[in-house]
């Protein structure tokens, strides 16, 4: 799913002939071509590669939280913008969702409302200082991140003894363990997919929907596309700017939550390793980092990549310094040869 | 109409849902795997998997070839690539499972959630034991844990600290990751032997968060000594890189400050040796892996611990120029003795 608004031509120009790009050119092929490579060499080196328990059931979990940090950070590319503090946000919302659970005995579904909620504050927050100041997106939630990791510090040292909460809403234990083999009608049962795939795939969809189809998605791109131009068109950049803050914020919420059922406690460390790779799954998929362009499916497919590449590498038993040698690696041939398609691409485009 | 994609997706998403729940039932949970009872000491796989890259688990390697020669074990691994962070960590165990490995012996990053890892590996039937540190909280869902009792570690260098100050005047504890509960046990020990002594002694700093790198304790240590240099009497270091770093960092201010560090990197020695540093308590790394390992082993033959999660002090030592060429013996010692606890005490063998 990509959304992608086109700059305005300058009034002189003679209008641009729509060009398709041909099929192997399109970036998100590629992803697909990669990954089904890179699963066959791993597979070839190491069948427990294929292995549902161990490897690919985990691999999904995993893949479906860095998803979902990736749609985080997305939301705010869509306006050429950074949410450095997208971590932050996920460990704050986190100790919402814990917070509201222990004292106040809430089940899952409004703690995860609440930490939620939280999570939109503080992202509208950001979008709110950046809007009325001007001051560029990376300052205010890099201080915005310091600011978080000091009071995550202190909201753990007050309301728990230690660095976590002790206590979960009863539900996140299935989140964890259970798949859909677990839950049969009659003697049929589910296939082998965690619980949290599916709210994963909620979250993009709706992202994805958000940013095709939905006026205020559309606006969001056109402000990320040209500021100025959309402005003169009567769009309100400046609740654009904080609209689309405040989904980064819910989403890195949800981000969050579902790490903590992965990881089995809402704990203060949580996001700690959110930014990398919530840059790496939008801009391996296409997603533009100056705005106006987002891809949705290619994220999913870069967050896929990204992981399978860590889960073939640890397979492989490489130690410290290979294994981030290899990644580098990796990832740099992803890049250059999606590059490298593009530009081919172009060329043979400028002969037809 | 403008919202109908949404509609009509959460009207689709409603009725899967619907159709999804509709007499469903849960499976019950009986999937645990092939217990871990009954393998040959050959089929035996121990993976040895540390928080990350850290000086402390250096040992833990060469403990792994010679736990791997000595028990005829199948394969004993040392793994590093975790990263502290508990999500690779995760990772990092699934895939050495899926690689073959059926017995565990790990430093969990985050102990406030390391025992949801443990129960997830008992339930697929594998001996876990936690190393170096205990879950936090009083339950332990490893087999056992055999760890510095952190706690006590810090009150025994704490009681060193204040001995060599003469029992009055200021201590300044430098120590880990604020948001660790290990980190949290150490500023209690602290403060407990601090309490002891009726207000004589008082701690005017705690600096957390400098174990990260080598480079960050050193800039703390200088930081601290440039602004309370002075007022300064002893300073009580409960890990490793601020160890190294107030050893180094005192030597050279040449400041009349006494030193417990902890654990034995050659600096720290070299001090203890010209008199720079007090002393230092010594953790039992090697006998961790070594004892960790032979635990794992006879719980994968087919032992069973008389008390599950048992928590066993793996040693702390105090160490001082008196006993500076020595202390291998008593770590030697004290390897050996947890092995005969272990055999006799802690595990029920049919």
């Amino acid at each position: 799913m990509t959304a992608q608004v086109e700059s305005p031509a300058p009034p002189d120009a003679p209008p641009a002939k729509p060009r398709r790009l041909p099929l192997w050119a399109n970036p998100r092929i590629g992803l697909v071509v990669l990954l089904v490579l890179l699963v066959a060499l791993f597979t070839t080196l190491r069948p427990a590669f294929l292995d549902t328990r161990l490897t690919l059931t985990p691999l999904q979990s995993d893949i479906s939280v860095y998803l979902v940090v990736g749609l985080a950070q997305l939301s705010v590319l869509s306006l050429g913008h950074m949410n450095l503090a997208v971590g932050r946000m996920a460990a704050t919302s986190a100790f919402a969702m814990g917070l509201v659970h222990d004292k106040l005995g809430a089940g899952l579904i409004v703690s995860l409302a609440a930490g939620l909620l939280v999570g939109a504050l503080l992202g509208a927050l950001a979008g709110l200082i950046i809007s009325r100041t001007g001051v560029n997106s990376f300052v205010v939630t890099l201080a915005m991140d310091f600011a978080l990791v000091g009071l995550i510090t202190i909201l753990y040292a007050s309301a728990t003894d230690g660095v976590a909460f002790p206590t979960m809403p009863s539900g996140m234990e299935a989140l964890r363990f259970d798949t859909f083999a677990d839950y049969c009608m009659g003697d049929v049962c589910g296939p082998r997919i965690p619980l949290v795939v599916p709210i994963a795939i909620a979250a993009a969809l709706l992202v994805g929907l958000f940013f095709r189809w939905s006026r205020v998605g559309r606006e969001v791109l056109m402000t990320g596309s040209n500021m100025r131009a959309a402005e003169l068109s009567g769009i309100p950049t400046r609740y654009r700017i904080v609209q689309a803050h405040a989904l980064s914020g819910l989403i890195a919420a949800l981000a969050g939550f579902l790490l903590a059922a992965n990881n089995g406690a809402f704990s203060a460390s949580i996001g700690d390793s959110f930014l990398l790779p919530s840059f790496l799954a939008p801009v391996l998929g296409g997603t533009l980092l100056v705005g106006g362009a987002v891809s949705v499916l290619g994220t999913a497919l870069g967050a896929a990549l990204t992981q399978v590449i860590y889960k073939g590498l640890n397979l492989l038993q490489f130690q410290l310094d290979q294994l981030q040698l290899y990644i580098g690696l990796v990832l740099l041939a992803a890049l250059s040869l999606d590059r490298f398609r593009h530009v081919l691409a172009e060329r043979r485009g400028a002969k037809l | 109409m403008k919202r109908s994609p949404f509609l009509r997706l959460g009207l689709g998403a409603a009725a899967i849902g619907l159709l999804a729940t509709a007499g469903c039932t849960k499976k019950s949970d009986n999937e645990t795997a092939a217990a871990s009872s009954g393998k040959a000491a050959d089929q035996v796989k121990v993976a040895l998997v540390p928080g990350g890259a850290h000086p402390y688990f250096q040992p833990w390697k060469t403990a792994a070839t010679e736990a791997k020669t000595e028990l005829k074990l199948g394969d004993a691994t040392f793994n590093e690539t975790s990263g502290w962070d508990q999500t690779k960590q995760n990772d990092v165990i699934k895939s050495l499972a899926a690689q073959g490995y059926n017995a565990f012996g790990i430093f969990g990053v985050a102990p406030e959630n390391i025992n949801s890892t443990f129960e997830d590996l008992k339930r697929q039937g594998f001996a876990v034991g936690s190393l170096a540190s205990c879950p936090a909280g009083d339950v332990n869902k490893a087999d056992f844990c055999l760890s510095t009792d952190t706690g006590e570690a810090a009150y025994k260098a704490t009681k060193a600290a204040i001995e060599a100050i003469g029992g009055k005047g200021n201590l300044v504890h430098l120590t880990g990751n604020k948001v660790d509960s290990n980190t949290q046990r150490r500023i209690a020990g602290v403060d407990k032997a601090v309490g002891e002594t009726a207000g004589q002694v008082k701690v005017i700093q705690v600096v957390t968060d400098i174990d990260t790198d080598l480079q960050t304790a050193q800039k703390a240590v200088a930081d601290l000594l440039a602004a309370k240099g002075t007022q300064v009497n002893g300073i009580v270091t409960t890990a490793y890189n601020p160890a190294v770093a107030a050893a180094e960092g005192i030597r050279q201010s040449k400041l009349p400050i006494k030193l417990i560090a902890i654990d034995d990197d050659k600096t720290i020695l070299d001090g203890i040796k010209d008199g720079s540093v007090s002393g230092t308590v010594l953790q039992n790394p090697a006998g961790q892996a070594l004892v960790g390992s032979y635990a794992l082993l006879k719980l994968s033959e087919g032992c069973t611990m008389a008390k599950p999660g048992v928590v066993v002090d793996s040693g702390s030592f105090i160490v001082t120029k008196a006993n500076v060429d020595t202390y291998e013996t008593d770590r030697k010692a004290k390897t050996d003795e947890l092995r005969t606890a272990f055999d006799g005490q802690y595990l029920t063998c049919k």
